[in-house]
């Protein structure tokens, strides 16, 4: 170590020792482009306009939404990671696509590691559903039509949910006939039309399930669904994998701590915030805000990339 | 039943208890209801400019009103409203500059101008833009009854018989039929069709790589809906136009009439005159509105025509072409007939007819929470369906159309007679620039404007070869749900190669299909 490094390093050491600080101090040099990777007018277009709404009133800072959807939010990582990376572009995207969509398609500029995870809103509330009272409407009964030698029809609505519903019938022994239909609220339509039988949901299902019309079968998460509490888990059906994930703020890779930790916080603040419309919307519509951020968002990051990664072998062999 | 009727009822409801735009004594002005009034107007005004038909109106308002009302359901009835209302009220409107200048407001007023005019130089415009009120209003509200009786009805019965392989049929026989009865040939018919699915499947479909956007990243969203249609139906209408002015800078000019008789208004035994005419216009026009793709213009033609066969049988009537009233009767009802029932594919199946149908889509489309198709009839067990009461909302705001038609409209279409007088020459430029406003303020990306520019100069070229434009915007449209319920069907069959053969239903489909393109094409 020579005599210009060791003053460099005390003085980074001591930069991020006091960014704790400077994050409250922190503003962004321009107006800042988020990116939504939904359509417009969806649930979680409606929850990223929210708390880009309450971010402006809370902190006075400018930020003007964009559209870009499709490809499980790549569409949106492809541009997002172009952007400058000093908090003036973030986007929201489900945990999914920095995870399991960016390896599938394995383009290694969109990688988890390109870019800077800064705060999740609510956690997937994922629960296989069909409709109550019909045919399907618990495991049994699909299990006990299925041995009987009729074909299922599994609804899902990314390549995630599609290799899901594949490595749940491998370890059941169920060769379900996957069909991959647009969004939660396709597999819903397909489920009414009786297009389908069974399908995955990430949480749009909460309220036909407490009007009765469906009902969710097993839960895709490691805790009870709020609906449904006493849905037994896929792992205990014989899945090795959980159908998690959240939805979530990102940022180009190499972005300044503190701006990461200011706009981390700025989030949490706007949804955790019951006077604001965003929390309204979170606990309405998405069971209740569930902030990560920091060190804590990058360990479940790391795992979920784990788990994805798992998931991909699993089913390609 | 009772279910039904207590939909129709919320539907009614929720028209008039919607957000109120203003307080006046303690009542609210549903907001709702302001705007089908305000798209009355608009769209008689519209009607009444020759150089500007209904569709354009939309497609500019459409964005405008987005952004004014956002992405909420709250959004669907006053948005609604105010497209329905140009829709009916262009209807309306251009039989105006028919009657008194001898050009066609719309295109589908065409033969108004062959008895309205004569009728007008022989001292009695007000008479033939009462006889146009009269049948044209008395042929869009049979229509309008005509769906709301079979929308649902069509609904239910696709829901219930049919399966995604026939979806599938089904939709591949609209786009067949209409590329089989637009334009001069089959050939070019389904070549407009082929480019509206080319260019709708760049960068859409399940993969997680986006197709065809050959390497470019700004194709990786696809191309921007809007753009597209824009492009081909309005911006590529503005450079045909504005190309044959410039080629003959008199194209539109009026002639104005200022002879005016004393026996002026409608007169006594007029109604009973032109009675059976309007019948029978209004039901060729529902007929016809009914199938996707033949619009207005052909059943304005087909009711004229027969018309006009009719009086020749009786030798002492006046004949049709010397400003006889049957034949603006006959035209009018039948051009307006065409409107309520060409939403009836649309409500039930999602599959639009005409260009005033792809923007109700496309308003649908950018909202959100209403999906025009079979799902929207359905009545769940113990839950409400929203999408089913926004149905029974459309069609109050259009009977309340209908009302404003029979009763203030004729006085809206007398005021708007000196619209015709405005330059296009002047005015289109206009157009041009704010409907290029009105794409940038709800794309907020200068792509959408550029590819609306170059799907412009494609819907000129479109129009100088002949090749109809409206195949391309329907196949647009239908692409996706094309090759969605393909793939959901494909793979609910556990990948069957033959799904689409699997069910009689589906094979009588695709044998329809086949008989539209050999010989619903050969007339002409």
């Amino acid at each position: 170590m020579n005599i210009f490094l060791k003053p460099l390093l005390a003085a980074s050491v001591l930069i991020s020792s006091t960014s704790v600080g400077q994050a409250e101090d922190w503003a962004p040099p321009g107006p800042i482009t988020m990116y939504v990777g939904f359509a417009a007018g969806g649930g979680a277009d409606t929850q990223a306009r929210l708390i880009a709404q309450g971010i402006e009133e809370k902190y006075g800072w400018t930020i003007i939404p964009q559209q870009l959807p499709g490809n499980s939010g790549l569409t949106l990582a492809t541009e997002l990671v172009k952007a400058p990376a000093d908090g003036t572009a973030f986007g929201m995207v489900v945990s999914e696509t920095l995870t399991y969509s960016a390896q599938a398609v394995g383009d290694p500029a969109l990688q988890l590691d390109k870019f800077t995870a800064l705060a999740t809103t609510a956690e997937f509330q994922s629960g296989l559903v069909a409709m109550a009272g019909g045919a399907f409407d618990s495991w049994d009964k699909v299990k006990a039509t299925a041995e009987a030698g009729t074909p299922i029809r599994f609804a899902t609505a990314s390549d995630r949910q599609a290799d899901m519903a594949w490595h749940l019938g491998q370890k059941t022994g169920i060769d379900f006939n996957i069909v991959e239909v647009r969004g939660g609220a396709g597999v819903m339509d397909g489920l009414r039309g009786g297009d389908v039988d069974i399908g995955w949901v990430a949480g749009a299902q909460s309220k036909s399930v407490r009007q009765g019309e469906m009902t969710n079968i097993a839960r895709g998460i490691k805790a009870p669904l709020a609906d449904t509490p006493d849905a037994p888990a896929i792992t205990d059906l014989g899945s090795d994998f959980y159908l998690d994930g959240y939805f979530m703020f990102i940022a180009p890779g190499g972005l300044d701590p503190v701006a990461r930790e200011a706009l981390g916080n700025a989030i949490r603040a706007v949804a955790e915030d019951s006077a604001t419309e965003a929390n309204a919307l979170l606990t309405k519509g998405f069971g209740g805000p569930s902030i990560r951020t920091g060190e804590d968002l990058d360990a479940y990051m790391a795992e979920a990339n784990a788990a994805a990664a798992a998931l991909i072998k699993a089913v390609s062999e | 039943m009772t279910e039904m009727l207590h939909y129709v009822w919320l539907g009614i409801l929720s028209v008039f208890q919607g957000p109120a735009i203003l307080e006046i004594a303690g009542v609210g002005l549903p907001v709702a209801l302001v705007m089908l009034v305000a798209g009355l107007i608009t769209g008689i005004a519209v009607g009444a400019t020759p150089g500007l038909a209904g569709p354009m109106a939309m497609a500019i308002s459409l964005p405008l009103l987005i952004s004014a009302f956002g992405f909420t359901p709250d959004a669907l009835l006053p948005v609604f409203g105010f497209l329905i209302g140009i829709m009916k009220g262009a209807t309306l409107g251009g039989a105006v500059p028919a009657i008194l200048f001898n050009l066609p407001g719309t295109p589908d007023a065409m033969m108004t101008t062959l008895d309205g005019f004569p009728m007008a130089q022989r001292g009695q415009p007000r008479r033939a833009l009462r006889i146009a009120q009269l049948s044209s209003v008395a042929g869009d509200t049979f229509s309008d009854l005509v769906l709301f009786i079979c929308a649902p009805f069509l609904a239910v019965v696709v829901e219930a018989y049919l399966d995604l392989p026939e979806k599938t049929a089904l939709l591949i026989l609209s786009i067949s039929f209409v590329a089989a009865v637009m334009g001069r040939s089959v050939g070019k018919g389904l070549l407009s069709v082929s480019l509206g699915l080319l260019v709708a499947y760049i960068a859409t479909g399940n993969d997680l790589s986006p197709r065809l956007t050959l390497g470019f990243d700004v194709l990786q969203s696809g191309i921007p809906l809007i753009a597209a249609v824009l492009g081909v139906l309005i911006v590529g209408e503005i450079f045909a136009t504005l190309e044959r002015l410039w080629l003959d800078n008199h194209a539109l000019d009026v002639i104005p009439v200022e002879k005016r008789s004393t026996q002026d208004g409608l007169q006594p035994g007029d109604i009973r005159r032109i009675s059976p005419y309007v019948g029978r216009g209004a039901v060729i026009g529902a007929l016809i509105g009914a199938l996707p793709g033949v619009g207005s213009t052909l059943a304005a033609t087909l009711s004229y025509t027969m018309a006009a066969r009719r009086i020749k049988r009786h030798p002492q009537a006046q004949p049709l072409g010397t400003g006889a009233p049957e034949g603006i009767a006959a035209t009018e009802a039948a051009n307006s007939a065409v409107s309520g029932a060409n939403l009836i594919p649309v409500l039930s199946l999602g599959i639009p007819g005409n260009a005033a149908a792809v923007f109700l889509i496309l308003a649908a489309d950018s909202i959100g929470g209403f999906n025009p198709g079979p799902g929207v009839f359905s009545m769940p067990d113990g839950a409400l369906n929203p999408q089913l009461v926004t149905v029974f909302g459309i069609f109050t705001l259009m009977s309340l159309g209908n009302v404003l038609n029979w009763t203030v409209g004729g006085g809206v279409m007398r005021a708007m007679g000196g619209l015709a007088k405005i330059p296009a020459t002047r005015l289109l430029p206009v157009v041009l620039l704010v409907s290029l406003t009105a794409i940038y303020v709800q794309e907020t990306s200068m792509f959408a404007i550029w590819s609306t520019l170059a799907f412009g100069v494609l819907g000129w070229a479109m129009r100088k070869l002949a090749v109809p434009v409206l195949p391309f915007v329907i196949a647009f449209i239908l692409a996706g749900p094309i090759e969605r319920s393909a793939r959901e069907a494909f793979a609910a069959s556990g990948a069957d190669p033959w799904f689409l053969f699997s069910s009689p239903t589906s094979v009588i489909l695709l044998l329809l299909a086949l008989a539209a393109l050999m010989f619903l094409g050969r007339e002409r």
